[in-house]
């Protein structure tokens, strides 16, 4: 039987970033969406849950804890993933506190959030 | 699941807190037994080994031999590669000075009060109080003292720990389940970014190893396989320095590019050492 394509979210202000995951996280057959306001990503959420939702920390309006924090309230099976290019101890040991799936430093390669969400995939299907 | 690196100022405590971990969890452990291993790997005495875990060298003698620096990395990269599996608790190898910036790493110092050290020195050494107290005094800047000049950072400062016991107020059983329950909490789990800064960190160490063994004056900093070499040299051999230092590096299973930053080694030029 064929598995159900993931909704993934991708939340990011640098436009680049969203430009280059979507066709890379698209690669396994999964529904991606980019979004570069924080703010308009958690209403597409509040209209549509995702099953997985990237997000960066640094942004203007919203920053991704709080959306962290938002999304696990409104839909706790969702799995959120950090990506920063800021990453420390304090800010990784946080995102996890609040419930982050997983967290990883900018840059990176696509292949690495690839392996990230295989696994988060796989506990949302166990 | 997170590494447990326990520092104390008891040892005889600490070692059984950490054999009461590995119980309870149910872990790996990695403690002073490795250097043996140390000493097979890199040829160097197992009592050289202890011996650089304690005691610091005058500042004459680490301008003129970088030894203790190479030995301090060979039992820095040893442990460092031990740690790159979970569910470890390491003790008595000064880790908690040189695993730095690794979220799952979770780190603890034990210790007792000053008073009860004191009534322990007294009744230990058969000694006055007043001898006792300065003895003890003389020990703490002793620590202070190695921490700094091995890996700049003090060990007496509570602040580079995660969770600190006073062995006066929660007695060892207490400890355990107290460190126990703090490496259940979620930050503390291995993630993505804490495995690779971990893993940069292992490369480092391998490279630091390998470079003082011929060098000195080495500081290595890796970022996901790309290897940063800082060090002075004199101004006529830095291309020859660089080169040296690339090649060297490059041999290691894991670089994946060596960047070499070279500062003036000022000494060296003004003493007239530039061509020796």
């Amino acid at each position: 039987m064929e598995e159900k394509k993931l909704k993934i979210m991708v939340i990011d202000d640098e436009n680049i970033v969203g430009k280059r995951l979507k066709p890379a996280l698209e690669k396994t057959g999964d529904i991606v969406e980019t979004f570069e306001d924080g703010e308009k990503a958690l209403a597409r959420f509040n209209e549509s849950p995702f099953d997985i939702v990237v997000t960066d920390i640094r942004m203007e309006k919203i920053d991704g804890i709080e959306i962290l924090e938002q999304i696990n309230a409104k839909s706790p099976h969702t799995k959120v993933i950090i990506i920063t290019g800021y990453a420390t101890v304090e800010v990784a040991r946080e995102a996890l506190s609040k419930g982050a799936f997983d967290f990883i430093a900018k840059p990176f390669k696509p292949g690495d959030l690839r392996e990230i969400i295989k696994r988060a995939s796989k506990e949302l299907r166990a | 699941m997170p590494l447990i690196i326990l520092s104390s100022n008891s040892k005889e405590e600490e070692k059984e807190i950490a054999k009461k971990l590995l119980q309870v969890k149910g872990y790996g452990g990695v403690d002073p037994g490795i250097l043996s291993e140390v000493e097979a790997k890199y040829h160097i005495d197992t009592g050289k080994l202890a011996e650089t875990l304690e005691q610091t060298p005058s500042f004459f003698e680490k301008m003129m031999s970088g030894k203790w620096q190479y030995r301090l990395a060979c039992i820095e990269a040893e442990v460092i590669e031990r740690l790159m599996k979970d569910n470890t608790v390491c003790w008595g190898l000064a880790a908690h000075l040189y695993v730095v910036g690794i979220s799952h790493a979770l780190k603890v110092r034990i210790i007792h009060a000053n008073q009860t050290r004191i009534e322990n020195i007294v009744e230990q050494q058969g000694i006055p109080v007043q001898r006792a107290q300065k003895w003890l005094d003389t020990e703490n800047q002793r620590r202070k003292k190695w921490s700094l000049a091995a890996f700049n950072r003090d060990e007496t400062d509570p602040s580079e720990y995660d969770l600190v016991i006073n062995l006066d107020q929660i007695d060892l059983n207490e400890a355990v389940l107290t460190i126990n329950g703090a490496a259940s909490y979620r930050k503390f789990q291995p993630i993505t970014y804490s495995m690779k800064s971990l893993s940069d960190l292992a490369l480092s160490a391998k490279v630091r190893t390998t470079l003082l063994k011929s060098m000195q004056d080495i500081r290595v900093q890796t970022i996901d396989g790309t290897v940063l070499v800082f060090t002075k040299a004199f101004k006529q051999k830095k291309i020859e320095k660089i080169k040296e230092i690339k090649d060297l590096a490059g041999k290691i299973e894991g670089v994946r590019g060596v960047e070499v930053h070279v500062t003036n080694n000022l000494f060296g030029d003004i003493s007239g050492n530039a061509n020796s």
